[in-house]
């Protein structure tokens, strides 16, 4: 399966439009403009999530315990550090390096495969903004008002009319 | 570039939906609904096929080029067209399901090393097309006498460099299907998403010959150089698959 996935990957090199679609689910929790941690739920499409269920679900039961959690993290998830997993953090106008993703779990949801992770920094919000999106579209990131978790704070979220992708855009006001 | 921007997200859009439609209405076929559903699924397919192609890639600049450099009708462009979508088809249901069958019947622990052994002949094959591409290039190059059968050739040629890395959209439609059990529907609907995306690239070769129409073609007798890169291509990426593997 691995081989399958790795191909998919080769062929985004080629075939430069959206084959796997991602729901973004960003979790904030705002106190004093600060958040120490944004929380991201990806919910993969059913038909990429087939492939990876059928893959990493071993014992065939429809969930997915912490060691085939942990299977996914290091088989697949880990690989979208090379593509910045798909997350940029802009603070006062400039890209800085997202911090390492921690607590990972993969779970499935309605034969959609999620991915949650942390991202943990201090983010003073008036200043951040967080954009979603995959640069080679191979990947389309979706996030919608309604995707949108943020305790103390109020969400905005723009689409990205970037040249070669389109991506979006979260900012709390 | 804002019109194009805005153009993507629409693409994006309409098959972010026609995704997860054809994914839950897959699921949901039983016993008893099966043929409508079938056929309802078949119909969303050709239409995901043919948004799919619109994006970048599939051998549309190949195509649009080859017809820019080449005298050639619109009855040829669809030619080309669906000569590339079928290859393109066949190499992903050739791809998924060996993939498939052999995840299926070898246990866990060879699968990684058998596959690498498939994956790695797959990518000599590919190689050895790719060479085989460039030969004939240097031949036409040689031989320019024999026009007819040159243009043959060499439209071949075109497709097969466009169409012989597997759309991962037909793969992953197929590959669901599979899991699912339904192997006749993910077989045809790899056909039908064929025949949407052999429209629209057929669309870019039309598109191309118009304007070459106009402005006559700057390529005329070297289309050799069009086979070559083609071949270059092609050697190009099988030799990348097979890095991967080692």
């Amino acid at each position: 399966m691995k081989i399958l996935y790795s191909l998919l990957l080769f062929s985004m090199v080629l075939f430069a439009h959206p084959h796997t679609f991602i729901d973004v689910y960003p979790t904030m929790i705002v106190k004093d403009g600060i958040a120490e941690n944004i929380r991201i739920t990806w919910k993969i499409d059913e038909m990429t999530s087939s492939m990876l269920i059928m893959d990493v679900d071993t014992n065939g039961d429809g969930k997915l315990d912490s060691k085939e959690s942990k299977y996914i993290e290091e088989n697949y998830f880990n690989i979208f550090a090379d593509y910045n997993f798909y997350t940029y953090i802009i603070i006062n106008g400039k890209k800085i390096d997202i911090p390492t993703p921690t607590n990972f779990v993969a779970t499935i949801e309605n034969y959609r495969v999620c991915y949650s992770f942390d991202l943990k920094r201090k983010y003073i919000l008036k200043d951040t903004a967080f954009e979603f999106g995959d640069t080679d579209m191979y990947t389309a990131m979706v996030l919608k008002d309604e995707f949108v978790t943020i305790k103390g704070g109020k969400a905005v979220v723009t689409g990205m009319d970037n040249d070669f992708y389109y991506g979006y855009r979260l900012e709390v006001k | 570039m804002e019109i194009y921007s805005s153009f993507i997200k629409q693409i994006v859009t309409w098959q972010y939906e026609l995704n997860r439609f054809i994914s839950s209405t897959i699921r949901e076929i039983n016993d008893e609904s099966s043929l409508t559903t079938s056929l309802v699924v078949l119909g969303v397919a050709f239409l995901y096929g043919l948004i799919h192609a619109v994006g970048p890639g599939h051998g549309k600049a190949l195509v649009a080029f080859y017809f820019t450099s080449n005298k050639s009708d619109y009855k040829k462009a669809f030619k080309m067209g669906y000569l590339i979508s079928i290859i393109h088809a066949f190499s992903a249901l050739i791809f998924t399901f060996g993939i498939f069958f052999i995840l299926k019947s070898f246990f866990r622990k060879n699968f990684n090393e058998f596959s690498s052994i498939a994956m790695s002949i797959s990518a000599i094959m590919i190689m050895l097309v790719g060479l085989y591409l460039i030969y004939e290039a240097y031949k036409h190059r040689k031989e320019k006498d024999s026009k007819i059968k040159k243009s043959n050739k060499s439209e071949l040629a075109v497709a097969f460099s466009a169409g012989i890395v597997p759309c991962p959209g037909v793969m992953t439609i197929v590959l669901f299907c599979v899991v699912l059990g339904q192997y006749t529907l993910g077989i045809l609907s790899a056909i039908a998403m064929s025949i949407g995306m052999g429209l629209t690239i057929s669309l870019a070769g039309i598109f191309s010959i118009a304007i070459n129409k106009k402005g006559g073609s700057f390529l005329n007798d070297k289309s050799y150089i069009l086979e070559m890169l083609g071949g270059i291509l092609v050697l190009v990426l099988g030799s990348f698959l097979l890095m991967a593997q080692i």
